[in-house]
């Protein structure tokens, strides 16, 4: 049977909302060339940014490459996250530069499959977080830049080498940030009939839609190997839209669903298994979460008094092993203490003979909300009370080259207040907060139907802790310093 | 792309800052110290390569902070004594500072001198 000759069933009205039905948004995303046309100001972005950062001022706030860096896509970022989904993968601009060297250089090897994991890349999440304590990078365009360029030099060297999206699934640290934080975006790349997807017998939305005769691939499947039909959830998709182009039957579309939903439940997911089995997968959710806290103790002034102590303590003037130690506590022994403490509690007021690492897993995906809610307040206060300074930092950044044709820089422009930004903290810590018990009552209810609160209750608690933790952190005075041992 | 990294590394490793002439020393001081969120007065004196001290400069007093999205504060600096300025900045957070000194001199000739203000103490 001609799998085109298949017809979409009819029944928009029982559908969800679908942006790929909206006119012109729709049409656009619909195009073949749709990621290339938003992936290439991301990359002449990129670029002037690499630039500014090696040239420009050395001041951060007043570069390109740290104010574009730090301030607006990390505060768009999560954003964008929060009301669509992960619309920065499908604009990526690192991925515009693969497939330009792919043409050049086509990769020969699978990615080994004893690395087909997200193991790297929280090692690399958190190699970030480290590094961007230590050498400071919000302050320094320099390092700023060249994080950048290794990033492209990454991509190029992953891709170049391995077949389909390697770096993304299994590398790059931005991407899995991207990936845990769309599991709560209200759109999914989606089939829009399951019936259709049953009856299709090419499945080109993941082997690619081929030449006839020649079995060339001329419009690629998912390189991410998330079969649309069996797909769940968020959770790797990149928003390539390579399925959404692929599929004959125009199945496919990025629909509205309930944001979280896909963290209460523990189906097969197509390239991904059970959340359940995945440790990888809960220690990814583990540095989202408590990462999420302690970038944000970076920026306040107790950390100081800590660092100082600490330092004190091991008899140490270097920054490294004291935020080695605090890494540890944040990252391991506090995850640890606590997914520890509410497991035991589960396991022993609901079922006595599980072991504790599974149950722990199994709920970790339920702090997501949490983390994410800490990210929003941490990244939306630099986002929002430096709204403006784009403005001027342009204006500077055009002004130096001897044509001001923007105007001279207009520094006063500076961004809404601390105190109106703070009730936005509040209220992403709020959402995170009731995110989180939400889904960890759903998971509760899953895991131990006859008695959910029983199970919910030391999870709930846990929440609470972090949530208490995330409220006193955001109270605490900023002090931004770029020398943390310095007393 | 491979080669554009190449030449950016190229270009940024021969284009590192070079020091500058020093033709104006300054000394500066702050009150109070160590400096807090909020009103501080910044004195500083100015003076050419041989000591002598510059008088009649116009000076403005810009203090940035080490994040981007932090704006910068600016000052008039008055001459409070022939070569002794002074300026009130307001330091709206804890943390590290920068201070730029944006001096024009009688002559019309302009510099620029960058002193760090590290550890402001919150309130």
């Amino acid at each position: 049977m001609n799998p085109s000759s298949i017809p979409a069933l009819e029944t928009a009205e029982s559908l969800p909302f679908d942006l790929l039905r909206v006119p012109v948004l729709g049409d656009l995303f619909r195009w073949r060339y749709a990621r290339p046309l938003l992936q290439a100001p991301l990359l002449v972005v990129s670029i002037l940014m690499i630039l500014h950062g090696l040239f420009g001022p050395t001041l951060a706030p007043k570069n390109l490459a740290t104010t574009l860096s730090w301030l607006n896509f990390r505060g768009v970022l999560v954003l964008v996250l929060l009301c669509a989904g992960n619309f920065f993968c499908l604009a990526c601009p690192f991925m515009l530069v693969r497939q330009w060297a792919r043409r050049l250089f086509k990769p020969r090897f699978n990615w080994p499959r004893a690395l087909r994991n997200k193991w790297i890349s929280v090692g690399l999440f958190v190699l970030i977080l480290f590094t961007y304590e230590l050498f400071d990078l919000w302050s320094s365009p320099w390092w700023t830049a060249w994080l950048i360029v290794a990033y492209f030099a990454s991509v190029l060297v992953v891709d170049g080498f391995f077949k389909h999206a390697s770096f993304c699934k299994f590398v790059c640290p931005i991407g899995q940030f991207n990936f845990v934080a769309s599991t709560l975006s209200p759109f999914e790349v989606k089939v829009r009939e399951q019936d259709v997807c049953t009856r299709c017998h090419t499945k080109d939305c993941i082997r690619g839609r081929r030449e006839p005769v020649s079995d060339l691939v001329t419009i690629r499947g998912c390189e991410l190997a998330l079969f649309q039909p069996s797909k769940v959830g968020n959770m790797d998709c990149t928003f390539c839209l390579d399925c959404v182009h692929a599929c004959p039957h125009d199945n496919i579309g990025i629909l509205s669903r309930l944001p979280a939903s896909e963290l209460t439940t523990d189906p097969l997911r197509s390239g991904i298994g059970y959340f359940s089995r995945r440790k990888d997968l809960a220690a990814l959710a583990i540095v989202f979460t408590f990462g999420a806290l302690l970038n944000a103790f970076g920026m306040v002034s107790p950390v100081y008094a800590v660092e100082s102590w600490l330092g004190q303590v091991l008899h140490v003037n270097h920054e490294a092993p004291v935020l080695g130690v605090i890494f540890t506590f944040f990252l391991i022994l506090e995850p640890v203490l606590l997914l520890g403490l509410a497991a035991w509690f589960t396991r022993t007021r609901v079922s006595g003979k599980r072991a504790l690492l599974p149950l722990a897993v199994r709920y970790t995906y339920g702090l997501v909300p949490l983390g994410f809610g800490m990210w929003l307040a941490h990244y939306c206060f630099h986002f929002l009370t430096g709204l403006y300074t784009l403005i001027p930092v342009t204006q500077n950044a055009i002004a130096s080259l001897g044509r001001p044709f923007l105007g001279e820089p207009r520094w006063s422009l500076t961004g809404l207040p601390a105190n109106v930004v703070q009730v936005f903290e509040i209220g992403f810590l709020l959402l995170g907060l009731a995110g989180s018990l939400v889904v960890t009552y759903g998971l509760a209810e899953d895991d131990a139907p006859d008695r959910p609160l029983r199970a919910f209750l030391p999870w709930a608690a846990v929440c609470l802790v972090l949530w208490c933790a995330s409220m006193w952190l955001m109270f605490q005075p900023m002090e931004m310093r770029a020398t943390m041992m310095s007393g | 792309m491979g080669f554009l990294c190449a030449a950016t590394l190229l270009i940024a490793g021969c284009s590192r800052p070079a020091a500058s002439p020093d033709l104006v020393t300054v000394e500066h001081e702050i009150s109070p110290a160590p400096a807090r969120v909020g009103i501080t007065t910044f004195t500083f004196k100015l003076a050419d390569a041989v000591g002598k001290a510059i008088t009649g400069a116009r000076i403005v007093v810009e203090a940035d902070m080490s994040h981007a999205g932090m704006g910068p504060v600016f000052a008039d600096a008055k001459e409070e004594q022939p070569g002794r300025y002074q300026a009130r900045l307001n330091f709206q957070m804890a943390g590290d500072w920068i201070i730029l000194l944006h001096v024009t001199q009688p002559g019309g000739k302009k510099l620029e001198r960058q002193i760090e203000v590290r550890g402001v103490r919150p309130n």
